[in-house]
């Protein structure tokens, strides 16, 4: 068996005096990404805090590259935690905040030099060493940072909501960089996010901490068309939700009709989550509906129709927009319905 | 979080030490005579005129010269608020004086104002002054003029600092919105920018009295010998030849203490209830 | 009305003018000033004997001097050592909490020195520390570590913690972190602790006058007899002497405030 980069196993910790994270277990292997994402509150940035070992927390086992790292301090964790914005130290250079693991660390100066020459080359930043951090622009911090947190190249490195607090096209940047060094320097990344386009692109896997708790660790794919729960699913931002029973037989009952749903469903009320794409306008489809207005999104126009009494968000399917007020007719996929006994 | 309580504990330690031993050498526990533990100094002391006296004339100059030097600092402030320039000029001159030491202060004070100093020179070479006796007396006075002046020079600057610190910080925004919401130059002036530098000054106020209060080289240089400012006559009979006598100072340490303690506690409260409460 | 504006401000900046340069320039007349008699508004005859004394190293003043530097110095840096926890632990504290600290450790500040200073010879004198230059130092440093204390807890309040965290997650142990990021982040507002502590000193009389004895002779001791025994020039020349500090204080603290400042980042 390979030794992971970072073990989680039954992981508690508190947030101040209220109850905090529960019983939390994960893996991820060298050159890994791990996204964990989790709404604000859900406790992310605890979580990373607790592993960097800057907030107290209680685990069976907490291993990076094999060491039981739970009692030791921060420094001795080969682990790099680095804050939202970037801290660079104010009093010092360019090149001696990346030089910084290396002095603490007593690595001879010509080394350490040569090293930081390299850290910086991997963010294109070699011709900033003697700069002061406060004339750098904000995504050159970033950078410097992340220069930084990997020279010593630590097993882990976490990162904490890393492009929440830039703008779009500095976040390409700062992705582009925090990609480069994980492929140079092979660490395991940590990355905390609450955006789920951030997570689907950069997570080899996804952990959605909601309620204190992992709710589901998955690849991105499986994840976003399997949610596990009810409350996963929710989470995860799905425009329609309609209420129903699940007969014998695994047939779903509600305004759509009697749908049959290939999972195997213990009977009961039940809730059906489903994507716009799930239910289509077509020619002919096993229903019709007034249309009751289009929505226009990003990445495509949908359709909002109302069908006994629920209104719901549907795909156009290549259709021509509908007119407004107009009967179409509607097909759907009982496949892409994601149904959870009812709460 | 304990560990905050502890080291404030632990740096009014020996306040706490001072007036335990202070009340065990009041009541007859220790100190030059100590023969068992009686209230009869505790009562002899509070009960001598001349102790009141002292603590009535003490608080009355502290509070004259504070209550001057907060008048003319506000005075200060609104006159020369502007960023640059000679209103710039007249904040650093009026700030100036902020690290002198008690002492320089007082001993100028005695070269300008006593009956032969300066000012009175300058009276006579006027003719208005036919000698050192038509001077008015202000040094050594029981009016204590000399010392309510010396004491307001020495506070101005401090309370200066703070009324054009806090003009300068939440001022301008706050009167710029009050004149947006429609209120006048005058209304400005009384509801917003009048309450904004009372509270935040109240508190630097009540450490200013303190330090007046307890202030000793220019109360010893300029206060009168009778009554004596509380400082003095607490320094008088601790030095007292009279060993019976000597005691009675550890009863006026705890007067002394306990107005500092009295004002601590205001000036705290104050912040406390500017900083934390709304409203 | 705006005349009468203009013209109060103009006899408001002479006041303020007057009031902050009048008291030196009247201390250095003084300070040289000999057989000045009454009414003379001048001096009839100029000498700098006590400078002259003051600076060959010579007479009271000078040995004074040097006790009070060598005293504050030593105030200063002690209270500097002694409030930077104490600042750091206050600036945690939050609500009553935090007002609570405050007023306990403004108290030495706001009492009384003669009071401070009478209740604590007692126990000085049983630990050997009174009429001694330590004994001295330790009462100097009772109001002087308060005050400190006070200022760094406004320097902690606005310190980003998270600094230093950075500092132990990129692999600094505490001594290192305390040493390579926070001391040098610090400087200035110790070099302004240490200032204060200092100043606190280098004034203090009462606290002196108690605990020293009358064999601590620092430099407002002298002044304080020396204006009692009527001797004004040489009184003079000491409080100038008093002043320096203080106005090198004042202007190094200007000169601070107007470079501009390295912002955090």
């Amino acid at each position: 068996m390979s030794t992971a980069a970072l073990r989680i196993e039954r992981l508690s910790a508190p947030f101040g005096s209220a109850p905090g994270l529960e019983d939390l277990s994960f893996e991820v292997q060298s050159g890994e990404r791990f996204v964990l994402l989790g709404a604000s509150g859900a406790g992310k940035t605890t979580l990373l805090r607790a592993i960097a070992g800057l907030a107290p927390a209680a685990a069976r086992r907490m291993e990076v590259a094999g060491y039981d790292v739970a009692a030791l301090p921060p420094e001795r964790r080969d682990v790099v935690y680095l804050h939202q914005t970037p801290l660079l130290f104010p009093h010092l250079t360019v090149g001696r905040n990346v030089g910084f693991p290396l002095r603490v660390r007593k690595v001879p100066a010509a080394q350490a030099a040569k090293r930081v020459e390299e850290a910086l080359s991997a963010v294109h930043l070699e011709s900033f060493a003697d700069r002061m951090p406060h004339t750098l622009s904000g995504g050159q911090r970033h950078r410097v940072a992340l220069a930084r947190a990997i020279i010593a190249r630590p097993a882990v490195l976490l990162l904490d909501e890393p492009f929440a607090s830039l703008d779009p096209s500095l976040r390409q940047e700062v992705r582009e960089a925090v990609l480069t060094i994980q492929r140079e320097y092979g660490p395991a990344l940590v990355l905390v996010t609450h955006d789920l386009d951030e997570a689907g692109l950069l997570g080899d896997q996804v952990g959605v901490l909601l309620r204190r708790r992992l709710a589901q660790v998955d690849r991105p794919a499986q994840l976003f068309a399997r949610p596990t729960s009810l409350e996963v699913a929710r989470f995860l931002g799905m425009p329609n939700e309609v209420v129903g029973r699940i007969a014998e037989q695994g047939c779903f009952e509600s305004v759509l009709g009697v749908l049959r749903v290939s999972r195997t469903i213990a009977p009961g009320p039940s809730v059906a989550l489903f994507r716009p794409e799930a239910v289509r306008i077509c020619e002919r489809g096993f229903m019709a509906a007034p249309v009751v207005a289009l929505r226009h999104r990003v990445h495509q126009t949908t359709a909002i129709v109302e069908v006994g009494g629920t209104r719901l968000e549907v795909a156009l399917g290549g259709a021509r927009p509908p007119a407004a007020h107009s009967l179409v007719q509607l097909s759907i996929d009982p496949d892409q319905l994601m149904i959870f006994p009812a709460p | 979080m304990r560990w905050g309580l502890l080291a404030a504990a632990l740096v009014a330690s020996p306040v706490a030490a001072g007036v335990v031993y202070s009340a065990a050498a009041a009541t007859g526990l220790a100190g030059f005579d100590p023969r068992g533990f009686s209230t009869d100094r505790l009562s002899r002391v509070l009960g001598e005129p001349a102790v009141w006296e002292s603590l009535a004339w003490t608080v009355r100059t502290a509070s004259l010269a504070t209550l001057l030097a907060s008048a003319l600092a506000v005075l200060v402030a609104m006159t020369f608020r502007r960023g640059r320039g000679v209103d710039r000029l007249a904040r650093t001159l009026a700030v100036l004086p902020l690290p002198v030491p008690h002492l320089v202060a007082a001993t100028t004070a005695v070269l300008l104002l006593a009956q032969s100093g300066l000012l009175s020179r300058l009276g006579f070479a006027a003719g208005w002054l036919a000698g050192p006796a038509d001077m008015p007396p202000l040094v050594y006075d029981r009016g204590g003029l000399g010392l309510v002046l010396t004491l307001t020079w020495k506070e101005l600057p401090f309370l200066a600092l703070v009324a054009t610190t806090l003009l300068a910080t939440r001022g301008a925004a706050l009167e710029e919105t009050a004149r947006g919401l429609g209120a006048g130059p005058w209304d400005t002036f009384r509801l917003v920018t009048w309450p904004l530098l009372w509270r935040g000054l109240l508190p630097s106020i009540v450490a200013v009295f303190a330090f007046a209060a307890g202030s000793y080289e220019a109360a010893a240089m300029l206060a009168p010998s009778d009554p004596l400012a509380l400082p003095l006559l607490t320094l008088e009979r601790y030095t007292d030849p009279d060993l019976a006598r000597r005691g009675d100072a550890f009863v006026l340490v705890l007067v002394g203490l306990m107005l500092t303690g009295a004002a601590v506690g205001l000036h705290e409260w104050v912040r406390y209830r500017t900083t934390e409460l709304p409203g | 009305m705006s005349s009468v504006l203009r013209a109060g401000r103009t006899a408001g900046l002479l006041c303020l003018g007057l009031s902050a340069l009048l008291p030196m320039l009247l201390l250095a007349i003084w300070s040289v000033g000999d057989s000045w008699f009454y009414p003379a508004l001048w001096p009839s005859r100029l000498t700098a004997e006590s400078w002259r004394a003051l600076l060959s190293g010579e007479g009271r003043l000078w040995a004074a001097a040097v006790t009070s530097m060598l005293l504050a110095a030593g105030t200063g840096a002690m209270a500097c050592i002694v409030a930077l926890p104490v600042g750091r632990a206050l600036a945690r504290l939050d609500g009553w909490r935090r007002h609570l600290g405050a007023a306990l450790t403004f108290l030495p500040v706001a009492a009384p020195p003669v009071a401070l200073a009478t209740g604590l010879q007692f126990s000085f004198l049983s630990l050997g520390l009174g009429g001694r230059p330590i004994g001295v130092l330790l009462a100097h440093a009772v109001p002087a570590v308060a005050y400190v204390s006070l200022y760094f807890t406004g320097v902690f309040a606005g310190f980003d913690a998270r600094v230093e965290e950075e500092a132990r997650s990129l692999g600094a142990s505490a001594g290192q972190t305390f040493w390579f990021i926070t001391l040098p982040l610090l400087r200035r507002p110790l070099a302004e602790g240490f200032a204060l502590g200092f100043l606190i000193s280098w004034s203090q009389m009462p606290l002196t006058l108690l605990i020293g004895g009358g064999a601590v002779r620092t430099l407002p001791i002298e002044v304080f007899a020396f204006v009692e025994a009527g001797q004004d020039r040489i009184a003079a020349t000491g409080a100038l002497v008093l002043l320096v500090p203080a106005l090198v204080a004042l202007a190094a603290a200007r000169l601070a405030a107007s470079r501009t400042e390295v912002a955090a980042v």
